[in-house]
């Protein structure tokens, strides 16, 4: 059997693929601040999917859970910006767009150190071969 | 020496990008997937609060740039969801979060297929190699689970 977190992983990869193509359609079209406002309106409705659910209680750290829930929302969001800002303050989006693709290679860095995750060989070559694959695909 | 601003900006932005695929471990670690993206969500409202009241906007788009603005929020938020929910079911962020970023391979096929773009030679370099990684990656998972 397939383990859920690959199942939820290529299921990400299928939510941010169509959002890739919805972003390329729009992109002419819409500056950075309007479509993070947007963006934001378009997460209200998926909150519908959890707000009912029993699970939004509990857990082993609520204060400590809820903190980096919101600092990931917080980074993510001014990371949006600061990506636009960069392309607007003069850096090419040839060097800007590949350059901040290779942010899980900070995530592997930073996992490593903090979370003290260690992973196999093979992943490892998959890691090497992925910061490769995702910096060709944002060229 | 002068070290231009988009530069830093950009490395801002890798950082920040980054940092989150640890974050959001740290988060499911502590609480739920459903608890997690609640306060995801919550963050981003004081941002988009910020936007409105500091940035002149221009509300003078289509209507079909409005849907399609707003969709793709929902879109990526799903896929948010669904990233709390690989990193909670077991998934290492130094596993879970390169093969996420593997997505471009779907909007490569979609571009091709909906919007008639042309795939490079560079891009079928990239998605042959994606491939590659995404099954290097998810090794582990598929014989047994993983934590």
């Amino acid at each position: 059997m397939v383990a859920p977190w690959l199942v939820y992983s290529l299921l990400t990869i299928l939510f941010w693929g169509v959002w890739g193509a919805t972003s390329k359609a729009v992109a002419n079209d819409i500056d950075t601040y309007m479509n993070q406002v947007l963006f934001t309106i378009g997460l209200v409705p998926v909150l519908i999917l959890v707000i009912r659910s029993p699970r939004l209680a509990g857990g082993k750290n609520r204060k400590r859970g809820i903190f980096y829930a919101f600092i990931t929302g917080i980074l993510g969001g001014v990371g949006n910006i600061t990506f636009f800002k960069s392309l607007t303050m003069g850096g090419r989006a040839a060097v800007v767009v590949p350059m901040t693709s290779l942010a899980p290679l900070v995530t592997v860095v930073l996992a490593f150190l903090v979370l003290r995750e260690r992973m196999s060989t093979s992943q490892l070559i998959g890691l090497a071969v992925a910061g490769v694959a995702i910096y060709l695909l944002s060229l | 020496m002068h070290f231009p601003l988009w530069l830093l900006f950009a490395l801002i932005t890798l950082i920040f990008w980054g940092t989150t695929g640890v974050t959001q471990k740290l988060s499911t670690n502590a609480i739920s997937t459903e608890s997690s993206f609640l306060w995801f969500v919550v963050a981003f409202l004081p941002i988009a609060l910020v936007i409105v009241l500091v940035v002149p906007l221009d509300w003078h788009i289509k209507t079909r740039v409005y849907c399609l603005a707003i969709v793709g929020g929902a879109l990526n938020g799903l896929g948010a969801l669904t990233s709390f929910k690989a990193l909670e079911s077991g998934g290492k962020a130094s596993i879970v979060i390169p093969l996420c970023y593997l997505y471009p391979l779907v909007t490569i096929f979609l571009a091709l297929i909906l919007l008639h773009e042309k795939v490079t030679r560079t891009e079928i370099a990239g998605i042959v190699l994606a491939l590659v990684a995404a099954i290097l990656l998810s090794r582990e998972a598929l014989p047994e689970a993983s934590n």
